[in-house]
Formats: structure tokens, C-alpha cells, sequence
């Protein structure tokens, strides 16, 4: 049987330990989807969707915030800050973070380039959870 | 001399402390369930992030960071945690005399010239520091009730930005390690700057062929502050379950305690009882005795 065994932690948690046919990892340089075979890789990835396809062909989604992963021998070990699946968003605390964000954006537009990209980063995360739970 | 009723009164009293002993001592097991739960849950995170990078700094022996440099000692800061609240035992007090030893004997010189900043974690250390005249940077209350991750990347933010901004040249964190449910262990670990494990065993992965995507130094880069989180993280959430564990050990003596003494009054209290009665019997006998000799 050609398949992986994916091993996703979190700080808090391992969110998901299995088998699947293939693996897709929004990368830095790009997504790219992990399959059988796949070449040993460390890898950075950023704020998206990792997108598990299971033994029987069914693609799930989920959110991340970005992390590493590491491919070898078929064991793919993502070492995330978030994953969350559609039904594990809390819609109410994302929308939140969103506003949250946007308001900071305006407010300070130049002055504290630090906190900028700090909000954009939070305004990034907030958005892409909240367009996986639509 | 204590009467009866005194007597009485406080093996009430102690009846009713045990009562409230005995139940500090349940939450306390139900809470460290949970602690220790957690604290298992998280090392899988950490054990692998920290497998990650040591081995790419293996790798790049040569690849020069600022949280990795070594710059001297002669700005510490320490990092003490404790817990917000008493009645675990020691675990609040052997955590201030190691902080205090470790002023006093490594690090007298900075003290003195003001080159010594605290950061305590936890409402007792706070509490000690201040009123003893250190110099507490900051204080954290109130945050084990609802220990977050976010707390533990703002603070490391803060510390790495003043670590790279040369404000301090070494910072030390001091907490109980959870060994068992009655052990903790009073640790100081070196947080900034990272000190790469040297072990050798570990560096064959790296010898495969990997594929680094972007590069192994923008790989390390990132991994670096997650690893610092990863750790502050097991940290707090170790102190947690020692915290926990030491007020059940401590209750679960007081409780034992309690037992004891109220056996013991009520020992007293029933020799005093019998005492009582022998008394009056002998009262009334030399009475009716008195009447019959007339």
C-alpha cells in the first residue's frame, strides 16, 4: 500500500496522527503536495491550508499558521503553530481577531513598522480561518 | 485548664479544617490530571522542533545569530516561577532561596551595579521580591488559572528583543522540574543565549539528502523563536503540575495531621469524660455513705 504516515503537532497537542495518500503543505516558495516516495525535505510553510487527502481519495482542509514540516521515508511530521479543521474554528473569536487587526492597521499606518506586520500576520491568520469555516 | 466543651469546640475546629484539607487535596489530583495531561501532550512538539534545529546547527557550526552568541555576563536577568497561590509546601520557598543563592554567590557583582533584573512569574515571587528591594523588571500574576500560549510567546518576544538589544547577556529561568506527583525539583536553565546540545549520535539525519526549502539558515531562523516558545511552554506547564502536585502532597499531610489530632483530643477528651464520671459516682457514693453512718 502506497501510503504516508502524517504526524501533525501542535504546542498543545498532536491534532493528527494517520495514514493518507498524499499530503498538500502551503510551502514558502509555494504549495506543494507531498505523495508516495516523496524526496526527504525540511520545509518551512506559511499561514494557509494543508490539505489531507485520505486512504479512500477524500481531501480534507485545514487552517494553519504556518510552521515546518519534515518528509522522510514516507513519515511526514508537521510541526504547526495552529491546525484546525472547518468545524474546530471558532468563527466568532476569528471575525474578532480580524477587526481587532484592521483597526490596529489603520490606526498606526507608519508608525511602528514592528506591530504593522505583527497585525498584517494576525489579519492573515483570522482571514484564512475564516475563509476555510464559510 | 480546658473544660469539656473546649475540648469538644476544637475537635471541631480541627474536624472541619480537615474537612476543607481533604478537599484542596481533590481539586488539587484532578487539576494535576489534567496538568500532566497536558504536559504529555506537549512533548511531542518539543522533542521534534528540538530535534530539527539541533541538528541543522550541527550543520552550521559556523552560522552566526544573535540569540545564539555568547556576549558575556554581565547583564543577567533571571526568570523566577512560582505559583499565584500558597499552601503547596515548599515549592514557592525553595524556588526564592535558589533565586537568592544564585544572587548572592554568582551574580553578587551585578546585583550591585544594578545589572540584575528579575522577572517573576507566579504572585509569590512577585510578592517576595518586591518587598525585599529587588529589582523586579516585571511581574506576572494570576496566569497558571488560565495558562495560554500567546503569554508564552509575548514574553519571549520581549525577552529576545531585549537579549538581541544587549539590555541583558544572559537570562536564566528558575522553576520546579514536575518529577513525580511528590517531587519537584528546583531547575536553572540557560534560556538566551541558545546553547546548541553537542551530541553526535543526532547529526546523522541531516547526513541524508535533504531538500531545504527555503535554506537551512532561514529554516533555523524560524525554528529558533518556536523552539525558545516550545520550551517556556513545557516550563510553565512543568511548574504547573509540580504546583499542583506539591499542594496535594501538602494537604494530603495536613489532612493526615488533622487525623492525628483529633484522635489525640479525643482521647483526652474521653479520659476527662471518664474522669467526670468517676468523680460525681464517688461524690454520690461518699454521700450515701455519709447518710448511713447516721
Amino acid at each position: 500500500m502506497k501510503e504516508l504516515n502524517i504526524e501533525i503537532v501542535t504546542p498543545a497537542k498532536v491534532a493528527f496522527s494517520g495514514k493518507a495518500k498524499s499530503i498538500t503543505i502551503p510551502g514558502t516558495k509555494g504549495s506543494f503536495q507531498v505523495l508516495f516516495n516523496h524526496a526527504p525535505i525540511i520545509s518551512l510553510f506559511e499561514v494557509g491550508f494543508i490539505k489531507i487527502e485520505d486512504l479512500f481519495g477524500i481531501k480534507t482542509n485545514y487552517a494553519t499558521s504556518g510552521g515546518t514540516v519534515e518528509v522522510l521515508n514516507n513519515k511526514v511530521i508537521v510541526l504547526a503553530e495552529s491546525f484546525e479543521s472547518k468545524e474546530q474554528i471558532d468563527v466568532r473569536r476569528a471575525q474578532e481577531a480580524r477587526d481587532r487587526a484592521q483597526k490596529r492597521i489603520k490606526k498606526q499606518s507608519n508608525e511602528n513598522e514592528i506591530d504593522l506586520t505583527r497585525a498584517e500576520y494576525a489579519l492573515k491568520r483570522a482571514i484564512n480561518r475564516l475563509k476555510l469555516a464559510k | 485548664m480546658a473544660t469539656l466543651r473546649d475540648i469538644k469546640r476544637s475537635i471541631s475546629g480541627v474536624k472541619s479544617t480537615q474537612k476543607i484539607t481533604k478537599a484542596m487535596k481533590m481539586v488539587s489530583a484532578a487539576r494535576l490530571n489534567k496538568a500532566q495531561e497536558n504536559i504529555i501532550n506537549s512533548r511531542p512538539y518539543y522533542r521534534k522542533i528540538s530535534e530539527v534545529l539541533m541538528q541543522l546547527l550541527a550543520v552550521e557550526k559556523n552560522y552566526e545569530h544573535p540569540l545564539l552568541s555568547e556576549s558575556g555576563e554581565e547583564k543577567i536577568a533571571i526568570i523566577a516561577i512560582s505559583s499565584d497561590r500558597g499552601l503547596c509546601g515548599a515549592f514557592n520557598n525553595n524556588i526564592i532561596s535558589e533565586v537568592e543563592k544564585m544572587i548572592n554567590v554568582n551574580y553578587s557583582e551585578q546585583n550591585k551595579n544594578q545589572n540584575l533584573a528579575l522577572f517573576c512569574v507566579g504572585k509569590k515571587v512577585n510578592d517576595y521580591f518586591t518587598r525585599h528591594g529587588y529589582k523586579v523588571e516585571k511581574g506576572f500574576n494570576g496566569i497558571f488559572s488560565d495558562l495560554k500560549f500567546d503569554f508564552v510567546a509575548q514574553l519571549n518576544k520581549q525577552l529576545a528583543n531585549r537579549f538581541v538589544s544587549s539590555d541583558f547577556d544572559k537570562i536564566i529561568v528558575v522553576y520546579n522540574k514536575f518529577q513525580s506527583v511528590a517531587q519537584q525539583k528546583v531547575t536553572a536553565l540557560q534560556l538566551y543565549p541558545i546553547k546548541p546540545e553537542n551530541s553526535e549520535d543526532k547529526v546523522q539525519l541531516v547526513n541524508l539528502d535533504y531538500i531545504f526549502e527555503p535554506d537551512k539558515k532561514t529554516i533555523i531562523d524560524n525554528l529558533l523563536p518556536q523552539y525558545l516558545n516550545a520550551q517556556l511552554w513545557a516550563i510553565l506547564l512543568d511548574s504547573y503540575a509540580g504546583e499542583l502536585g506539591a499542594r496535594m502532597t501538602a494537604m494530603d499531610m495536613a489532612t493526615e495531621n488533622a487525623s492525628e489530632m483529633i484522635s489525640s483530643l479525643q482521647l483526652n477528651y474521653n479520659k476527662r469524660r471518664q474522669a467526670a464520671i468517676t468523680n460525681e459516682i464517688l461524690e454520690i457514693v461518699s454521700g450515701a455513705n455519709a447518710l448511713k453512718g447516721n
